[in-house]
């Protein structure tokens, strides 16, 4: 048991409160024993991140945020041989910044890339889940969770999160190192987007019936479009479709090659009349 | 108490929100003289539940209730940033080559460097200068600034705390503050639905929760409400509200240029606009919804005037061109289809227009005719009805005003006359609110560059924030009579150049020989504090002990002490500290002050607040606990939202119109100014005239053939916090040049930046004949072909002054002409420029000592830069 972080993305913002809280907390404040400071710029303990999905006019904005994953088998205390990196009770995993000195190998055993280093002090530095908070100051949750406007992001214990987790999912679980932050809307799956119109009648056709038909040729879903002509296939898994687009009163369509292996994709507009 | 050996809490309102209207309020914790900590704080950390009373929204089975904790935003958290910015003032500077006895140099304005001088230098320097232009010309050559940009502050200024000292010394020349941030409303909407003071929609409250429960679907135009008043009065708040709307199922799209920072995670679909176009899409609807019959005739008959006049403008029988979506579509880039297709789907679901307050949708050339030509067609669906509003993402209210009392529930509603739930006793600078008259000579913020360069002008209506739509119908002249053309500049809010329309002018009037001093008082060394002749060191609110309210949070009311938290760094003092300095020289320390020191004010605040009247809440509780809140109203929902009793009965419920009622043709402009093209008695789309031509289709457009979009910054407030080095390591703040400089980004499109040879992070030049502004490329598909997407409130770095900018102020290349001929207000968006990549390697050679100034590689612009003299 101990301590869990849920980072829910469908409910971010975009506001990174939560990456600089953390550097209001640690930049220029000492918190030794659990960490020194941080540097100004360049460490990213915890790391917003942006990507634009989509063309224009059906685009969005993923945000993703990546930090220490407090993870329950640690690559970096496996690293660390003499007890520079421990667990606590709690789950918070922790780098002592007096015995890791010198230590490069703590950070570059981290495959979550979490581990940042201080040129400065010459050590590897990292989220603390701020200890310093929770251990002497009374706090229930560190500064990025307290200063997240949306309650995008919960802290709190396993058991009492466990029936929440349903929607949540680990970031590379496929690492195997266990880690205690959980994930809702994580950007790896697709959206699959289009605009079915009839350029005679210069209108959009609403209620044309979509299909998405993945690689094998297997239906995977059907929609029917909006009143502007739109549908969107929401997050769908990564690989190649093919769509159907049919419509009383229009021959049948059929749209080849649409590539979501990589990233969300919008096919533009497809007149059924041209 | 700032005692270096304590361990203390207190709280700061953090946000940028003018004025004596407080904001964003946080915790700071403080040991041993040190900040350690800025953030949010539970509002229940010392009251209980049952004495705050959450606002409770339920709406389609589910509920929002108010948030537990403050929302002071990235701007709050990262506040020690500005603080220890390595741009701050420390010490009184003056331009080397300034002599009030001898050689001036107006010209060398932005050129010439400064020297560190003492404050007993300082201080006599000024204090010659007031007097000798008062002795020479009279008291109204001193014109005085203080406008709604900067920190918040009560007792301490700015936003105009000389006023009181020039008024002793016999009266000033005031700098109007425009509306500056809802021009449109202001010119345009008082002579649609009255709407007294601002032009909003009249009365906003409840409507959060009005929308909730009865809106289909929600129109976002033009401005981004996540971001625009983020800085100001809002925080993240408003972010909730988008996701509960979200939740609940309202639809939601956004009309806009940009796929802006709502859009970009709130919207179920993005119509992308051309800038400044939005009265040509809502015409076409409107002409639609005639065509189709698809709207409330019952309506228009009992609540409005004119709409035969209207009609017969958008069908062409008045002009001969029916709106029809073809025309609309050339204009404004959306589809002819989707236009079709909106307007039966608008017809058809129960439509709010909703707006992030002010930005590029109400502040381009003819705002007035955006605003109005909005009201028309949500006339057209019965506006007032549950769920038909035009409704302004402002938080609680329009800063805090009594008028228009609230947006969500009334927290404050529990305070009634003569009590106020503020603590503007305290307030010692210039307070707009309610409107008092004007003094004898004024200049209109929009204005400051004809009435110096050009020596004259004449305008009707004063363009002050808060006047009466009568008002837009007195005429102004400058110099007004018996006065004398301004000589001498004084600012506690200096930022024409990143905020106000064609700066370019504005830094030539800066540097003009009329001008004889220019003062400015200002944390930073940014912007028109590099026109000034003497520059002096004012400390932020951090280094003060005050007090304040929230009056914006749509959680709850507050008011707070303001516990000093670190001494004065360098030799800063407040603004109101430097205007008392200066008073005394004059005589006048008695008088300006009330006989009053600074904790005889914040006492006097708590005392006007009404709290202990109320609520019986005693100023020894509230130096113990530090903050106070006000209770939401347990009745809050008897408040009617919007225009809901004008609609249930016109005749009872009037509005302030000259009718009463919806005007489709305005009755006063109709009286005063029938044949204004550019506002006309029933309002038009305005495709060009001798004020503007910033058309797509115009003449000017064969040079410039892109339109600029600009927005209230993501990542700034204005011109504030421009030097945040943690902000500028979020992707969309800022672009790292080749050179290494902090670029203001400037989105384009693909298919734009290509064939221009531009591609994502180079070094470009936003420019037009007004000038050239650099920036730095973001190009992607958060921006619709066409356009050019840059924020305002980047701070200047003038290469070339008035000329060429580095910095990316892109308002000093802005137009020069107000709004219209009748309507002063401020145009900043929607206007025509061309973007090419520039030749920087070019630019370094050609002007090598702007290039070779200090830089912080990580914050930018540093204090040293200005210094030529030790």
């Amino acid at each position: 048991m101990g301590k869990i972080l849920l980072v829910d993305i469908t409910r971010c913002n975009g506001c990174y409160s939560c990456q600089l809280s953390c550097k209001d907390e640690h930049v220029t404040n000492d918190w030794s024993p659990y960490a020194k400071p941080q540097p100004n710029t360049g460490h990213f303990w915890w790391k917003t991140t942006e990507t634009v999905i989509g063309t224009v006019p059906k685009v969005r904005v993923h945000y993703m945020h990546e930090m220490c994953q407090h993870c329950d088998n640690a690559p970096c205390i496996a690293a660390a041989k003499h007890g520079e990196v421990y667990r606590r009770d709690d789950g918070i995993v922790i780098i002592d910044p007096e015995k890791a000195y010198g230590q490069r190998h703590i950070m570059e055993a981290c495959p979550y890339g979490a581990i940042y280093w201080n040129d400065d002090l010459n050590i590897p530095q990292k989220c603390t889940g701020c200890a310093h908070l929770l251990d002497n100051e009374g706090w229930t949750e560190p500064r990025c969770v307290q200063s997240c406007p949306t309650d995008a992001l919960i802290y709190g214990e396993e058991a009492d999160l466990k029936d929440r987790l349903g929607e949540f999912e680990q970031l590379h679980p496929e690492y195997g190192t266990g880690p205690r932050v959980y994930y809702k809307g994580l950007h790896n799956k697709f959206f699959v987007a289009g605009e079915i119109f009839d350029s005679v009648k210069d209108e959009c056709l609403e209620g044309a019936s979509v299909t998405l038909i993945d690689a094998q040729g297997k239906e995977v879903s059907t929609l029917k479009t909006d009143v502007f002509g739109d549908f969107w296939f929401e997050r769908q898994e990564p690989g190649m479709y093919s769509l159907r687009i049919e419509m009383e009163g229009y021959p049948t369509r059929t749209l080849e090659a649409v590539d979501a292996t990589k990233i969300d994709i919008n096919v533009g507009s497809i007149d059924l009349a041209g | 108490m700032s005692n270096k050996e304590q361990t203390f809490t207190t709280f700061r309102n953090t946000g940028y929100s003018a004025f004596c209207n407080g904001s964003h309020v946080a915790a700071v914790d403080v040991k041993d003289g040190k900040i350690l900590r800025i953030r949010p704080f539970r509002y229940d950390w010392k009251y209980s539940k049952e004495h705050i009373n959450p606002w409770r929204i339920e709406a389609r089975g589910k509920v929002l209730e108010a948030p537990t904790k403050t929302s002071c935003g990235p701007m709050g958290i990262t506040w020690k940033k500005s603080i220890y910015s390595p741009n701050r003032i420390l010490y009184p500077i003056k331009r080397v080559d300034w002599d009030p006895k001898g050689e001036r140099n107006p010209q060398n304005r932005g050129i010439s460097g400064y020297e560190r001088i003492s404050w007993d230098e300082a201080l006599d320097l000024i204090t010659y200068e007031i007097r000798r232009i008062i002795d020479t010309y009279g008291p109204y050559a001193i014109y005085a600034q203080g406008d709604g940009h900067g920190e918040t502050k009560m007792v301490h200024g700015p936003h105009g705390c000389m006023f009181k000292l020039l008024d002793l010394l016999g009266g000033f020349t005031m700098q109007i503050r425009n509306a500056d941030s809802w021009e449109g409303w202001f010119w345009g909407t008082k002579h649609f639905w009255g709407g007294e003071p601002f032009g909003l929609m009249p009365n906003c409250s409840n409507l959060y929760t009005d929308v909730a429960r009865h809106s289909e679907l929600l129109l976002y135009e033009g401005c981004d409400p996540t971001t625009t008043t983020r800085g100001f009065c809002s925080g993240d708040q408003i972010s909730r509200f988008c996701l509960f709307y979200r939740d609940i199922g309202i639809e939601t799209i956004y009309i806009c240029p940009d796929l802006n920072y709502g859009a970009a995670v709130f919207a179920d679909k993005w119509i992308p606009i051309l800038p400044n176009t939005d009265p040509a899409l809502h015409l076409a609807i409107a002409y639609q919804w005639l065509q189709a019959g698809t709207y409330d005739k019952e309506y228009l008959e009992t609540h409005s005037v004119g709409f035969d006049k209207f009609a017969d403008y958008v069908l062409g029988k008045e002009d001969g061109e029916p709106k029809t979506p073809e025309w609309a579509s050339a204009k404004c880039g959306v589809p002819t289809r989707t236009i079709k297709a909106l307007a039966k789907h608008w017809a058809e679901k129960v439509t709010s227009v909703v707006h992030g307050f002010g930005g590029p949708y109400i502040r381009g050339p003819y705002s007035s005719e955006v605003a109005r030509i909005e009201g028309c067609v949500l006339g057209m669906q019965g506006l007032g009805k549950p769920g038909v509003h035009s409704m302004c993402f402002n938080n609680r209210a329009v800063f805090g005003s009594e008028d228009h009392p609230v947006a969500p529930p009334t927290p404050c509603s529990i305070m009634h006359e003569p009590y106020q739930l503020n603590v503007r006793a305290a307030y010692t600078g210039y307070n707009p609110f309610p409107w008092q008259g004007l003094p004898k000579q004024c200049i209109p913020e929009t204005l400051i560059h004809d009435a110096i360069l050009k020596g004259h002008f004449e305008i009707y209506g004063s363009s002050l924030q808060v006047t009466p739509a009568s008002e837009q119908f007195i005429k102004y002249t400058y110099p007004a009579p018996g006065c004398s053309p301004i000589h001498m500049m004084w600012s506690d809010t200096p930022c024409l150049t990143t905020c106000w329309n064609d700066s370019n002018s504005t830094i030539q009037a800066f540097r003009h020989p009329s001008i004889e001093f220019i003062l400015v008082q200002h944390p930073r060394m940014e912007n028109d504090c590099l026109y000034a002749d003497i520059v002096l060191p004012v400390n932020t609110k951090y280094e003060e002990e005050d007090i304040g309210d929230d009056r914006e949070s749509a959680a709850f009311d507050l008011i707070y002490l303001e516990d000093k938290c670190i001494e004065p760094l360098g030799e800063s003092f407040s603004d109101y500290e430097i205007v008392c300095k200066i008073a005394e020289r004059l005589g006048l320390l008695e008088e300006y002050t009330d006989g009053e020191s600074v904790q005889d004010k914040i006492k006097k605040g708590f005392d006007h607040s009404g709290v202990k009247e109320v609520c019986g809440f005693t100023w020894e509780e509230f130096r113990e606990k530090g903050y106070f809140v006000v209770p939401c109203d347990p009745e809050w929902e008897k408040y009617r939202p919007g225009l809901n009793k004008f609609y249930e009965d016109p005749v009872k419920n009037p509005l302030e119109t000259p009718s009463g009622l919806l005007e489709y043709e305005s009755v006063d402009l109709k009286k005063y100014f029938p044949d204004d093209e550019e506002r006309p008695p029933v309002p038009h789309w305005v495709e060009s005239s001798e004020f503007h031509d910033e058309r797509i289709g115009g003449e000017r457009a064969k040079n410039y053939p892109m339109l600029v979009i600009s927005n209230h910054p993501r990542h700034r407030t204005h011109a504030n916090m421009d030097d945040n080095d943690w902000f500028h390591e979020i992707v969309t703040c800022k672009v790292r040049g080749d050179d290494g400089y902090l670029y203001e980004p400037v989105w384009l499109h693909p298919s734009d930046a290509e064939p221009k040879g531009i591609k994502d992070g180079d070094i470009v030049e936003v420019y037009n004949e007004r000038g050239i502004v650099l920036g730095g490329a973001k190009v992607w598909e958060r921006i619709m072909p066409g356009v050019i997407y840059m924020d305002h409130g980047s701070r200047a770095d003038s290469i070339v002054p008035g000329k060429i900018d580095r910095g990316g102020a892109i308002n000093l290349i802005s137009p020069h002409n107000t709004t219209s001929k009748n309507c002063a207000g401020m145009v900043c968006s929607g206007f025509l420029a061309d973007v090419r990549k520039c030749d920087i390697e070019g630019l370094r050679k050609q002007y090598p000592e702007a290039f070779n100034k200090p830089y912080n590689k990580d914050s930018g612009l540093v204090f040293e830069r200005v210094i030529v003299k030790k």
